[in-house]
C-alpha cells in the first residue's frame, strides 16, 4: 500500500501538471489565435480529464494512507507517530489529518474534488471554468509537490518496525475531531475555487457579473463548511481543553476567523458588483485576500511561526508556504496591474445613507476585525524582530477591540436591510427604524430590570455589563428588524393570493431564498451574539471534595457519591461522580474524568456539562490532592452557551435555504411577457433582494 | 499486486485523458448582446425588488418614483441597444 500510496501522488503531480501546462498553452492559443496540430479546444478538453484523473490518483493516495492506518501498518512512518492498534476505528481515520503529511494530503484531495466538480460542470461556461480549472490546477500542483517532496505521508520506518504505534495526540480522541477539521479545510480550500474564477474573469477580461453568479453557491458552501469548523473547533476547545471557555484567540483559531472574515465581507459586497456593477476591484481583491488569509492560515499551523495548542502538527515546511504565498500574490498584482481598467466601476455610491453604504461599512468593520486579528497573531513574531524578545498578545487586547467592532457589526445587520438601494429620504428611514428603536428600547427596560446594568463601567470593572447590555438591546432591534421584513413580504403575498400568514412566509422565502435564507443567517448570528454576550456573568469555583461532600454555584448544588479509576487497552482514568441537584431536587449526575493515553503518554481532560438554555453547569476533574486522595473539581457556571451552538444551526438552515434555488416558474412565465422595462412594474412581486 | 494495481490506474486514466473525442465544447467569448441580456436581467430583478419593497410598504412615494425612473431609464437604454444589435445581419 504505501507504494501505491506514492506512485498515485507522483501520477497525481503529473496529471496536474499536464492540467496547467496545457491549459494554459490552449487558453493562450485560443486568446492568440495561434495556430497549432492540436486544436486548442481538444487541448483544453484534454487538460479538463487529467485534472479529472488527478482527482482519482488523489483519492487512491488518500486511501490508501486510510487503509494504511486500518491495518496498523506501521512500516509507514505517519501511521506509527498517529496511531495504535487499540485506537477507535474513526480516530484511526481522522488519523488522515491528524498530522502535517496527512492534512496536507487531504488538503489536496479536497482541492482535488473541488476541481472534480468543477470540471464536471464545464458546460456552465466553457472558457470560464477553462480558466478556472487552469488555476486551481496550479494550486494542485503546489500542495502535491509538497507531498512528493517535503511532506511525503508515505515514508517508510528505517530497522526495525515496532509492533504498536505511538497513538494519536488525546487532545483529538474527541468526536467532533473527526469532523472539525474535514470541515475547516473545506472552507479554506474551497475558497480556492471562488479565488480561480475571480482571478480567470480578470485575465479573460469577463464581460459582466455573471461569474459571481457561477461562483455563488461555490462561495456559500465554503462560507457555511468554515463557519462550521470554526464552531466545531471552538465546541471542541469548549469540551476537550478545559478551561471553561469556547474561544481563547489562539493562534490557529485566529488564523481560521481571518479568512472567514474577509470571505464573509466577500459574499456582502459582490452582491453590490451584482446588482449595480459597483466594488469590482474591492471584491476582486476581498477573494484574492480570502485565499491568501486560508493559505496563511496553513502557513500558520504548520509552520510552528507561533505558539499555539495545535502545535501537532509544527514543522519547517513553512518556507515553501512563503514562497506559494509570494507566487500568488505576484500573480494576483501582475494580472491586476494589466487588467485593471475592465475593473471600472459602472456606478458611485449616490447617498452614505444607502444599502451601498451600510454594506461599504459592513466590509470595512470586517476588513477593520481582520486587521485586528491579523496584528494581535502576528505580534508576538513583529516584537521579537523589533525588540528580541516575544511580547505575547493575549485575549483583553483582542476583546478590547473586536467586542466593539462586533457590536457595531450587529447595528449593520439589523439597519442594512431597512435602507434602500441608491439613496433613503429621511422619511423612509424614520418609517422603517421605528418598530426595531421601541423594540429596542423595551429591550433595555427589561434588561436593566434583570440586573444587567451598563452604567457599572463607570464605578467598577464592568465592561462585560455594558456590552453585553449593548448586545442584547442590539439583539432585539436587529431581530425586530428581521421580522418586520418577513411579515411585510408575506403581508404583500397574503394579500395577492389570500394565503395565512405563516404560508406566505414560506411562499415568499421560496420566491427569494437568496434574501430570506440570508436573513434567517442573520438571525443566527443574533442568536450566536446573545450567547456570547452571557459570558460577561460567567462564575467558576474551585473546591476539592470528599465523599457525600458538596459544592455550591448558582442555583445548583454537586455532592460527591464516589471518585474512583479505571482502565482501558488505550487509556487509563481518574473519574468522579458527582448527583447534580437544584432546587432540593436531583437533575443530574455527572462524570467529569481526567485520562492518561497509554500509546501517547499524555493526559487528557473529559469535562462534563449539563447544558440548558440558561446556562452550562460545567465541571472539569482538576487532578487529586496528594495528601487526602481526594478529587479536585473546579466548576464554571457559563450563562447562554447553548444559544451559540444553537445559532450555528440556525446559521446552517438559513445557508441552506439561501442555497436552494428560487421558485422561478411563474417568473419564467412571466418573463416571457415583458417587452420593456416600462412593463416590469407589472409583473408579480418576487420578494426583493 | 502493488504493480498491477499501480498499472491499472495509470493505464486506465491516460486512456480517459488521450481518448480521441469527436466532440468538444467550444470557448466562445461572450458577445456584447449576451453581456446586455444579462444587463437587462438584473435590471428587471432591481425593479421587481422595488416594486415588491414599495407594497410591502417600506419606501415612501418619492423614493419610489425616484429609484423607478433611475431604473426605467437605464433599463430603456439597455433595451434599445439590444434591439439595434438584434437588427444588426449576423
Amino acid at each position: 500500500m504505501p507504494t501505491f500510496g506514492s506512485f498515485s501522488l507522483l501520477l497525481a503531480l503529473a496529471l496536474s501538471g499536464y492540467t496547467l501546462l496545457a491549459g494554459a498553452v490552449a487558453l493562450r492559443q485560443l486568446a492568440t489565435g495561434a495556430r497549432a496540430r492540436v486544436t486548442p479546444e481538444k487541448l483544453a478538453e484534454t487538460a479538463r480529464r487529467a485534472g479529472i484523473g488527478s482527482f482519482v490518483a488523489t483519492t487512491a493516495a488518500a486511501f490508501a494512507l486510510v487503509w494504511a492506518a486500518f491495518n496498523n501498518d506501521f512500516s509507514v512512518a505517519y501511521i506509527l507517530h498517529h496511531s495504535n492498534r487499540a485506537l477507535p476505528g474513526p480516530y484511526k481515520f481522522a488519523a488522515l489529518w491528524s498530522g502535517q503529511e496527512g492534512s496536507l494530503l487531504l488538503w489536496a484531495w479536497l482541492l482535488a474534488a473541488y476541481g472534480f466538480v468543477l470540471r464536471l460542470r464545464h458546460k456552465v461556461d466553457v472558457k470560464l471554468t477553462a480558466y478556472a480549472s487552469t488555476i486551481l490546477a496550479g494550486i494542485q500542483v503546489f500542495f502535491l509537490l509538497l507531498l512528493n517532496f517535503a511532506a511525503m505521508p508515505f515514508s517508510l520506518v528505517g530497522g526495525t518496525v515496532p509492533q504498536d504505534g505511538f497513538g494519536l495526540n488525546p487532545l483529538l480522541q474527541y468526536p467532533e475531531m473527526v469532523i472539525h477539521p474535514p470541515m475547516l479545510y473545506l472552507g479554506y480550500v474551497g475558497f480556492a475555487v471562488p479565488f480561480a474564477f475571480a482571478l480567470g474573469a480578470l485575465m479573460m477580461r469577463y464581460p459582466g457579473e455573471k461569474w459571481i453568479h457561477i461562483t455563488r453557491r461555490w462561495t456559500m458552501v465554503t462560507w457555511l463548511f468554515l463557519t462550521c469548523g470554526i464552531f466545531l473547533g471552538a465546541h471542541w476547545a469548549y469540551s476537550v481543553l478545559g478551561w471553561g471557555g469556547y474561544w481563547g484567540w489562539d493562534p490557529v483559531e485566529n488564523a481560521s476567523l481571518m479568512p472567514w472574515l474577509t470571505g464573509t465581507a466577500f459574499l456582502h459586497s459582490v452582491m453590490m458588483q451584482e446588482k449595480r456593477g459597483m466594488m469590482k476591484t474591492w471584491n476582486v481583491w476581498l477573494i484574492f485576500s480570502t485565499f491568501m488569509l486560508a493559505i496563511f492560515g496553513t502557513l500558520l499551523t504548520r509552520s510552528g511561526l507561533v505558539s499555539s495548542v495545535h502545535a501537532f502538527a509544527q514543522s519547517s515546511i513553512g518556507s515553501w508556504f512563503w514562497a506559494f504565498l509570494i507566487i500568488v500574490l505576484s500573480v494576483c498584482l501582475f494580472t491586476f496591474i494589466l487588467q485593471r481598467d475592465h475593473l471600472k466601476a459602472d456606478n458611485k455610491l449616490e447617498s452614505l445613507v444607502s444599502r451601498e453604504s451600510s454594506f461599504l461599512f459592513n466590509n470595512l468593520v470586517l476588513l477593520a476585525a481582520c486587521f485586528t486579528v491579523l496584528w494581535g497573531t502576528l505580534f508576538p513574531v513583529l516584537s521579537e524582530y523589533v525588540q528580541g524578545n516575544r511580547v505575547t498578545v493575549g485575549a483583553p487586547f483582542y476583546n478590547r477591540v473586536a467586542v466593539p467592532i462586533g457590536l457595531f457589526l450587529l447595528f449593520l445587520t439589523g439597519i442594512g436591510p431597512l435602507l434602500a438601494w441608491r439613496s433613503s429620504s429621511f422619511k423612509s428611514i424614520r418609517k422603517n427604524f421605528v418598530l426595531p428603536c421601541i423594540a429596542g428600547l423595551v429591550a433595555a427596560v427589561v434588561v436593566i430590570v434583570c440586573g444587567v446594568h451598563p452604567w457599572e463601567i463607570f464605578t467598577t470593572d464592568g465592561q462585560g455589563s455594558f456590552y453585553a447590555f449593548f448586545a442584547f438591546v442590539l439583539a432585539a432591534m436587529v431581530v425586530t428588524a428581521i421580522s418586520a421584513e418577513f411579515l411585510r413580504g408575506a403581508g404583500v403575498i397574503s394579500r395577492h393570493t389570500g394565503q395565512g400568514l405563516l404560508a406566505s412566509m414560506v411562499q415568499l422565502t421560496r420566491r427569494n431564498t437568496r434574501r430570506y435564507g440570508g436573513y434567517i443567517v442573520h438571525f443566527g448570528v443574533v442568536v450566536i451574539f446573545i450567547g456570547i454576550a452571557g459570558s460577561a456573568f460567567n462564575q467558576s469555583k474551585e473546591q476539592e471534595l470528599g465523599f457525600k461532600e458538596s459544592l455550591n454555584i448558582g442555583p445548583y448544588r454537586l455532592e460527591c457519591q464516589s471518585y474512583s479509576q479505571d482502565s482501558n487497552a488505550n487509556y487509563d482514568t481518574e473519574f468522579a461522580l458527582l448527583d447534580v441537584y437544584r432546587g432540593g431536587k436531583k437533575i443530574t449526575q455527572l462524570a467529569p474524568e481526567k485520562r492518561f493515553y497509554i500509546a501517547s503518554q499524555q493526559p487528557s481532560t473529559m469535562v462534563a456539562n449539563h447544558s440548558t438554555l440558561a446556562w452550562d453547569l460545567y465541571v472539569i476533574y482538576a487532578g487529586k490532592n496528594p495528601d487526602t486522595g481526594q478529587p479536585i473539581i473546579k466548576v464554571f457556571l457559563n450563562p447562554l452557551v447553548a444559544w451559540i451552538w444553537i445559532g450555528v444551526a440556525i446559521i446552517v438552515f438559513g445557508t441552506g435555504v439561501a442555497l436552494f434555488p428560487n421558485m422561478t416558474a411563474a417568473l419564467a412565465a412571466s418573463r416571457n411577457r415583458v417587452q420593456s422595462a416600462a412593463v416590469a412594474d407589472a409583473l408579480p412581486a418576487r420578494g426583493g433582494d | 499486486m502493488t504493480i498491477v494495481a499501480c498499472s491499472l490506474m495509470l493505464i486506465g486514466i491516460l486512456i480517459y485523458v488521450f481518448y480521441p473525442e469527436r466532440h468538444v465544447e467550444s470557448q466562445t467569448q461572450k458577445t456584447r448582446l449576451e453581456y446586455l441580456r444579462e444587463r437587462k436581467e438584473v435590471l428587471y430583478d432591481n425593479l421587481r425588488d422595488l416594486n415588491f419593497e414599495y407594497r410591502a410598504g417600506k419606501y415612501v412615494e418619492e423614493d419610489y418614483a425616484a429609484q423607478q425612473g433611475i431604473l426605467e431609464t437605464e433599463a430603456a437604454e439597455v433595451v434599445a441597444e439590444i434591439d439595434l444589435l438584434e437588427a444588426q445581419p449576423r
